[in-house]
């Protein structure tokens, strides 16, 4: 019996309405663990080469991971996953809260949604009663008010996982909400999700998961409590959450402001820590199974609008619709906060796009006539609501904003790719590389495009020297490998990253809920590894080659100097950028074209992807001998 | 002289080497020094310290601590 999971798998196919259960295959559940794992596997397994994001072949993969409503340090995530219509590669996001926990208490590790609805539908599971449902009632409704609905209509005790306007209106940046203000918020899957016309997912579960070893996993963890309990992060982590990052990016020189024109915005105190929980916070919020409870549940009013009730903003929130969109005061942010989270878009590629409207108005690219005679100024509440409404209804101009950054800087020419701060269409994270260059690497090598959750190395560039560009590329591939496996096992990377709970304990609380005696760090070290090149492969294998060209930010990131603030005069060059890439591929193993090799695909047991490369002509060649690790973890230098 | 108590996790820990428990170092210092000073004189870059306490109080590095007091370090963010 396999312990640790539910052990059972939903495959649904929207098209047809069949839904099959069936038995989840042990051996694949170890070589792939879950979440991000099954994701990767069954994309690439599943979805033909040619097969559009918004089209029928493409799946909706949800699953929740072996930590997922186990008693372990936290448990709370669920992994979203689907061809992502950003990228056209692989595209996974997490949401913490309650819904993964749910899913596993009903019995399910796993489910795979393929076809289209033909009409708007939800999906009902109450333990072995699955049934896809008439979502009609519910279809137009936000996120927020969908989960409200559904609760009202099922009961409380569902956990509601729902998509909002924008995704049913095929937005690319459209998210998954739940708990009424958590996101499975990147790579556009609530987009997929809204696409095939699937509302919602209300799940209620009732069973216990099996485990080897309840009570030396108790015992495993009530002393990781114990001891964390006096960690000295904990207090300031739990009082301001993410928010307090905003005044420190500042003054290092890496907030992005004004659509990362600069990287300092001099009005950042009042949308900093202190103001969120001095005038807006109404209580912390936790996920399932948290002691660190760092979510905020935050009333905000605004004169001539409604009162509204969002969780957050956190710090990517605060970056990207903060003082990237010009916005200095928290009761603004947060509004905008409410406003992307009730239609369904992601805040963080959302604010992007925001800002890269913002800029192209100040530049006369925008008209106001395009904006149906409003305005998009930095900072105007008024202008950016409007802006988000014509976005997610796909009027005038906001329909080449609603297909992605691509489209929209095709739509408006006049050089706006320049002003466009992603790479692969992922908006990028609230960190400015200039001033931190491995940062810099990080994004512009993440499989699924300029996202943070892959590596976060600013403490590192700061340590070694901002305008260090050698040296660094073997760190971002440690950080790659290291992070995202806490989104394949399904536990709250925070809580080894902020309050020290370690990779071991992690692995140690595996081997207690699975029995998986021999199972290693390293072992995870190399799944996280297998994941990384397997989405590499699967992105080359529907975007072509050479795997380099993909891996470049806009011109701004290494033509522009920054401007003010304390990195001022910061900048890198294309040179710079091609010294980081030669050092980071070398390090992967991969060729210098950022092809995988056969010799790293067949180390790590994926000979038959190295065939599907080289019958593709997409295989790389090692212009020196494979590394026998890849990565490296930072040695802090003061010491 | 007198005594003050740095007390950091995370990253910083590796940065601070606590001799006093797992997470704290006492280190001597001249009377009137600021908590920048102190810092950089035990090898601790400012840019590792995002926030300090003393008790619930948010302080700056300008902060001048008393003797016997501890202070408590908050590295930036690496979870994101």
């Amino acid at each position: 019996m396999l312990k640790g999971f539910g052990g059972r798998q939903l495959r649904i196919n929207l098209s047809t309405g069949e839904i099959r259960t069936s038995p989840l295959d042990p051996t694949f559940a170890r070589k792939w663990l879950g979440g991000r794992g099954f994701v990767a596997k069954i994309l690439y397994d599943e979805v033909p080469r040619n097969a559009d994001p918004f089209g029928p072949e493409n799946r909706l993969v949800v699953t929740p991971g072996v930590f997922s409503g186990n008693f372990g340090p936290s448990g709370s995530k669920c992994s979203f996953g689907a061809v992502s219509p950003l990228s056209n590669g692989e595209g996974d996001s997490t949401v913490g809260g309650h819904f993964g926990p749910e899913l596993k208490f009903a019995g399910y590790d796993l489910i795979v949604f393929q076809g289209i609805s033909p009409k708007p539908v939800y999906l009902f599971i109450d333990d072995d009663r699955v049934e896809l449902r008439d979502a009609s009632a519910y279809w137009g409704q936000g996120t927020m008010e969908t989960e409200a609905a559904l609760k009202r209509d099922l009961g409380e005790d569902f956990e509601i996982a729902a998509v909002g306007p924008a995704a049913e209106n095929r937005v690319v940046f459209a998210c998954i909400g739940h708990d009424y203000g958590r996101q499975a918020g990147r790579c556009g899957v609530g987009a997929v999700m809204g696409g095939k016309r699937l509302k919602a997912i209300a799940v209620r579960g009732t069973r216990s998961t099996p485990l080897h070893d309840l009570p030396t996993l108790k015992e495993l963890t009530l002393r990781i409590i114990k001891r964390t309990a006096q960690h000295p992060n904990m207090a300031p982590w739990q009082k301001y959450g993410t928010a307090m990052f905003v005044g420190w990016s500042n003054e290092h020189g890496v907030y992005p402001t004004h659509n990362f024109q600069t990287t300092y915005f001099d009005r950042y105190a009042g949308i900093d820590g202190g103001p969120l929980v001095e005038r807006i916070l109404v209580t912390n919020k936790a996920c399932f199974g948290c002691w660190m409870n760092c979510g905020k549940y935050s009333k905000v009013q605004i004169e001539g609008k409604d009162t509204v009730y969002v969780e957050g903003p956190e710090y990517e929130t605060g970056s990207l619709c903060g003082g990237n969109c010009g916005f200095d005061q928290i009761e603004q942010v947060a509004y905008v906060n409410w406003l992307c989270d009730t239609v369904g878009i992601d805040t963080m590629t959302g604010g992007n796009i925001i800002a890269f409207a913002m800029e192209c108005y100040e530049k006369g690219l925008i008209t106001r006539k395009q904006l149906e005679g409003h305005e998009l100024r930095w900072g105007n509440l008024e202008d950016v609501e409007h802006f988000i409404r014509m976005v997610v209804e796909r009027r005038g101009i906001g329909e080449y904003f609603a297909r992605g950054y691509q489209a929209a800087a095709a739509y408006i020419g006049g050089g706006a790719e320049r002003y466009t701060c992603q790479v692969k269409g992922q908006g990028m994270s609230g960190y400015d590389g200039r001033g931190a260059p491995a940062m810099l690497l990080a994004y512009m090598t993440a499989d699924i495009g300029a996202h943070h959750n892959r590596a976060w190395t600013i403490t590192m560039d700061e340590d070694l020297g901002k305008d260090v560009i050698r040296g660094k590329a073997k760190v971002v591939v440690h950080l790659q490998h290291i992070r995202p496996l806490f989104d394949t096992i399904s536990s709250c990377r925070l809580f080894w990253g902020e309050i020290d709970v370690t990779d071991q304990e992690h692995i140690d609380a595996i081997k207690l809920m699975t029995g998986w005696d021999d199972f290693t760090l390293e072992e995870a070290m190399r799944l996280s590894e297998r994941i990384w090149n397997l989405n590499r492969a699967h992105f080359l294998e529907r975007n072509g080659g050479p795997g380099r060209k993909f891996d470049y930010p806009n011109a701004r990131f290494y033509e522009e100097a920054v401007p003010s603030g304390p990195a001022k005069g910061a900048r890198l060059t294309l040179a710079d950028l091609d010294v980081m890439l030669d050092e980071y591929y070398a390090a992967r193993g991969w060729g210098l074209d950022g092809n995988p090799s056969r010799e790293v695909l067949e180390d790590l047991g994926l000979e038959d992807v190295a065939t599907n490369l080289e019958r593709a002509g997409l295989l790389g060649q090692l212009s020196a001998p494979l590394p026998p690790v890849r990565g490296e973890k930072y040695k802090p230098k003061a010491f | 002289m007198m005594t003050v108590y740095l007390k950091g996790g995370g990253l910083l820990r590796e940065y601070l080497q606590p001799d006093v428990d797992e997470y704290t170092r006492r280190v001597e210092v001249a009377e009137g020094r600021t908590l920048r000073q102190i810092l950089e004189a035990i090898g601790i870059r400012p840019v590792h310290v995002a926030m300090a306490f003393v008790g619930n109080r948010l302080v700056n590095l300008a902060y001048v601590p008393s003797d016997g007091e501890t202070i408590t370090l908050r590295p930036p963010v690496q979870g994101g």
